[in-house]
């Protein structure tokens, strides 16, 4: 054994995880039951429904969760807990599962930030896998998912300066929306990808959104020109613009849906391998669900080969919202001494951390 | 407000009561025979996560009663607001686990027509109380409740007697006084329901322990409580 064990509660979103990570690093037990399904009919998240399945299924998660660890609650040294940023109703159900855990036990409660969670899934090791070197300071993070699309710049443990953020649409939920214009399954990233591997014809050209210098993203006007570009294929085609039983043809779906990723691929890439040059970079850090999106790993990973900075991406179940990725970040605020109150509650609009400026701003005392 | 504090000899049993469906959070201490050994009653509005277990150490403390010597878990099902029942019964749930006791999940509604026992002479009692900003549950004895769309009236009869909780201004003023009466008997009422229940070997199944849900979320038209499960391999 090396260092204490963690017990970690995730209920942000639409996935009960709970997890037991050893050292901040070594997963003894990760378990997720995830709602996608129960969405699926709705073609996204609906809140109310996401908080009544926490509840249902917090229970069967943890006892599931500390027989894979062969473990008691009595055993950890400490319970974290993400507390935000998320849906109120869903973190409410995790908040105070935990905390409630934590004081019956006496064990310290350890808040997390769930940002803060998909950047130190980096640092997890599945049971049985090799030791393997943590990712080197400073490093570039790139996070994106159905929630949440932003940049960051880590030059320390728990040290995160924000690069940048999207001003509109997560990338995911991009993903989503085209994939639901293109009449393809939720979640959209996967039936995209699928899709677009099947493209014979690359000369889509969908714009991209650069923003000048910054380090921002911007999907909305994507959005709007996919949809410019599907209405105009349905009318070559000769369907009814909103016929959901006329299918566009499959070569035309695949290579819209590959031109469509091409864009997200292309901003997400570029922007991260130019802050990994600018800030001298020692490694690059992908996460989230659309890490699993093997078109943006292929760039990213040609492109830091070239750059000669290694790329960190968290196997797929280790991207997508987990208890173990809390559990890492966890167990390094707890070794920092950084620990919460049975007071804490959630707080849905919980950021990572100010942008440069506002933070020099605030140093200044402005 | 408290009760007798310092009921407790240290080896007494006793039962932990927690409700959370309505603005104000109750934390009650009982014995298994039902009777109320203390109870807090805090105005909580929407910051229940903030102040439930804070104020179960508080009550535990008061009536000097060991957190090990709790028999069983009873918390309010609602109905109620969403945010306070989820704090409320995720508290209950991890409460029950961590202590290896049952958890007893008794209807808020059941427990207020049992507190306003009393009030109504030789009427009912009719219970009012909020589903979002503008509608409103109705509860009677004996069925179950009912959802009243904003603009309704509930159809009552003449010798009903309404109580209108967390309804200040949007029910008779009569109403919303006599239900700070029956309020303040809450704590008693889930108690003795409570003991009740688990005296008779009827306790809830801990995992499916739910708040009572009048309505279906907006845009859903079925429940279903299937999820996917994954695992990380070991
Ligand atoms: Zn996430």
């Amino acid at each position: 054994m090396s260092g204490p064990l963690t017990l970690a509660v995730e209920s942000s979103c639409d996935e009960t995880g709970i997890a037991l990570v050893e050292g901040g690093r070594r997963i003894h037990a990760n378990v997720v039951a995830s709602q996608t399904a129960l969405h699926a009919a709705t073609g996204g998240i609906v809140p109310e429904v996401a908080a009544r399945a926490h509840i249902r299924w917090i229970v069967p998660v943890l006892d599931e969760a500390l027989a894979d660890a062969g473990a008691k609650v009595a055993d950890v040294d400490a319970v974290a807990v993400t507390y935000g940023p998320g849906l109120a109703g869903s973190l409410l159900v995790g908040i105070n599962f935990a905390k409630t855990l934590a004081w019956v036990h006496d064990r310290p409660l350890v808040g997390v930030n769930h940002l803060e969670g998909h950047l130190y899934a980096a640092w997890l090791l599945d049971p049985g896998e090799a030791e393997r070197h943590e990712p080197p300071f400073p490093l570039v993070a790139l996070i994106v998912s159905g929630g949440h699309t932003f940049l960051v710049e880590m030059t320390d443990h728990l040290t995160y300066r924000l690069l940048g953020e999207t001003v509109d649409d997560a990338a995911g939920e991009a993903f989503d929306k085209v994939g639901r214009l293109l009449g393809l399954s939720y979640p959209g990233g996967p039936a995209i990808q699928r899709a677009a591997e099947g493209a014979t014809r690359h000369d889509a050209a969908f714009p991209r959104a650069w923003l000048g210098d910054s380090y921002d993203f911007s999907f909305s006007g994507l959005k709007t020109a996919a949809r410019r570009t599907v209405e105009a294929a349905r009318a070559a085609e000769g369907l009814a613009p909103d016929d959901p039983d006329a299918r566009l043809s499959e070569a035309a779906t695949a290579e819209l849906a590959w031109g469509f990723q091409d864009s997200v691929v292309d901003v997400l890439a570029s922007k991260t391998i130019r802050a990994a040059r600018e800030l001298g970079a020692r490694s690059i850090v992908l996460g989230g669900g659309v890490a699993a999106n093997a078109a943006l790993r292929a760039r990213l990973a040609g492109e830091a080969d070239a750059l000669g900075v290694p790329l960190v991406v968290p196997r797929p179940g280790l991207c997508t919202d987990n208890g173990a990725m809390i559990g890492a970040a966890g167990a390094r605020r707890f070794a920092a001494g950084d620990l919460a109150t049975l007071d804490l509650d959630a707080r849905p609009s919980l950021p990572l951390a100010r942008r440069t400026a506002e933070a020099a701003a605030a140093r200044s005392g402005r | 407000m408290t009760g007798e504090a310092g009921s407790g000899d240290g080896r007494r049993r006793w039962l932990l009561a927690i409700d959370t469906a309505t603005s104000e959070v109750v934390v009650a201490a009982g014995s298994l025979e039902g009777d109320l050994l203390g109870a807090t009653l805090i105005r909580a509005g929407h910051r229940h996560g903030e102040v439930l277990l804070p104020a179960i150490g508080r009550l535990q403390g008061e009536v000097n009663l060991r957190r090990s010597r709790i028999e069983g878990i009873v918390v309010g099902t609602g109905p109620g607001a969403f945010t306070g029942l989820r704090v409320g019964i995720a508290t209950a749930k991890a409460l029950a686990h961590a202590l290896g006791r049952p958890i007893v999940g008794v209807s808020t509604g059941e427990a207020l027509l049992e507190a306003a026992r009393g009030l109504g002479g030789a009427g009912d009692v009719v219970l009012l109380l909020p589903a979002g900003p503008s509608d409103r549950v109705v509860v009677r004895a004996g069925a179950p409740p009912s959802l009243l769309p904003g603009g309704s009236e509930p159809e009552l009869a003449e010798s009903d007697v309404v109580v209108a909780l967390d309804l200040e201004g949007r029910a008779p003023d009569a109403a919303v006084e006599r239900a700070e009466l029956v309020r303040r008997e809450l704590a008693a009422a889930l108690v003795r329901i409570g003991a009740a229940r688990l005296a008779a070997g009827r306790a809830d199944d801990l995992a499916r322990l739910v708040p009572e849900y009048v309505t279906l979320p907006r845009g859903v038209r079925a429940p279903s409580g299937e999820v996917a499960w994954s695992r990380g391999p070991r």
